[in-house]
């Protein structure tokens, strides 16, 4: 999977907007967006969010996660621990790169953030290393990691699977089996 | 997934894929054997002899390929015997077994790994007084091919995540092909993610292979 797909499946969580337009409940295939009333706050998916702050019809709210104070304890939880911390959002990393790009004015401090998430997202990177480094050292058969987001599996997951696939090869000729014969002539 | 096709990998084992262009190229590596019997006006393709009816005599040594030794390998007929190269005889064991990280193994024949997986089709049952020995060895050959690839893990993955936009033929100049395809994946997912971090994902580029069109087009005119 590409990181462009893992952010096509990310911009369906919803987000809080401020439209500055009206418009009648819309019914799409997905369900029911709106009523849009200007200064009501509305509820919508990321992708359309995105899209109306492009055109200059919306103000984003940013996710109440997304707040200096917050992500500063989950980062700090995250070093302390030594397991994965659930996140507050499976898409965080996403949500942060989308919302950040395209609507910085809309998220005070908007810089920090960034930072603070990336601090986060390296530490947990490390840990993932850290975890399959072992896994592989101990040759154990299965591992279970929780509160890993898609992001992170994503992108370090083909190379472990390739890893362990070649670990199995070379694991299956520690069986000695049948000799093939070649035909006798 | 978005590939158009998918090649097809090395071998599971002691069998070999048929179809994989790794395997082909791994059993063009040569082995060190003795010829058992007298091989007639063969001496010009096994690189002995210079007239074209010269015979190779027998008891002589040859350097095979993989695939000749594999056909070749018959305990009834015996053509020819091979005995293990030497990095995977016990002197070099013991170096792998004490730090596997140092060895350079894409000097040690670039195929290391897959070659040693075949190797170990050969059960050498015409010399019984050291088939115990042979057994043995081939038994701590495959813990040591193992335990070779899981002490470079670590290395592998760390310089594959971590190097970004630098050179690594320095990195890469001592794994041997399996693992430098490894660290290849490694490094495609890494840059996946840090463009699409920067955002060209989304950008649309023109094809490399339409960007020449318009440079072909004009030597079509002049010429």
């Amino acid at each position: 999977m590409e990181p462009a797909e893992v952010e096509f499946l990310a911009e369906k969580e919803l987000v809080t907007i401020v439209p500055n337009f009206s418009l009648d409940r819309i019914h799409l295939i997905g369900g029911d967006l709106g009523p849009f009333n200007p200064g009501l706050p509305v509820e919508v998916p990321v992708w359309l969010a995105i899209n109306l702050k492009q055109r200059q019809k919306c103000r984003l709210i940013p996710p109440e996660w997304m707040d200096v104070g917050k992500l500063e304890e989950i980062r700090d939880q995250e070093r302390k621990e030594d397991t994965f911390t659930p996140m507050p959002s499976p898409y965080y990393m996403e949500l942060t790169k989308l919302l950040l790009n395209y609507a910085s004015d809309n998220i005070p401090r908007a810089d920090e953030i960034r930072t603070l998430v990336k601090d986060t997202w390296d530490t947990r990177m490390a840990k993932l290393r850290l975890s399959a480094d072992s896994f592989v050292q101990q040759q154990e058969i299965h591992a279970k990691l929780d509160n890993l987001t898609l992001m992170e599996i994503n992108t370090t997951g083909t190379f472990l699977t390739q890893a362990l696939d070649h670990m199995y090869k070379l694991r299956t000729n520690l069986q000695p089996g049948e000799s093939s014969h070649s035909q006798d002539f | 997934m978005a590939e158009a096709y998918f090649p097809v990998g090395p071998g599971l084992g002691t069998e070999e894929n048929f179809l994989s262009l790794d395997d082909i190229l791994m059993s063009q590596e040569k082995l060190p054997g003795r010829a058992e019997s007298a091989l007639p006006r063969l001496a010009v393709l096994l690189g002995q002899g210079a007239g074209s009816g010269e015979s190779v005599p027998e008891g002589s040594k040859l350097e095979i390929p993989l695939w000749l030794a594999k056909g070749l390998h018959d305990s009834k007929r015996r053509i020819i015997s091979v005995e293990l190269p030497k990095i995977y005889k016990e002197a070099w064991r013991t170096v792998f077994s004490a730090d596997a990280n140092v060895v350079d193994l894409h000097k040690m024949g670039p195929y290391y790994y897959g070659f040693g997986s075949q190797l170990l089709n050969f059960e050498h049952p015409e010399n019984p007084e050291i088939a115990q020995t042979i057994l043995q060895a081939t038994v701590s050959d495959r813990v040591c091919s193992l335990q070779t690839f899981v002490a470079r893990f670590r290395r592998i993955m760390d310089s594959s995540q971590n190097a970004y936009n630098e050179d690594t033929s320095a990195l890469v100049a001592r794994l041997d092909q399996l693992e430098r395809a490894l660290f290849q994946v490694g490094q495609k997912g890494l840059n996946d993610f840090q463009s699409w971090e920067k955002g060209q994902a989304s950008q649309i580029t023109a094809s490399s292979l339409v960007q020449n069109y318009g440079k072909r087009k004009l030597t079509e005119v002049d010429g």
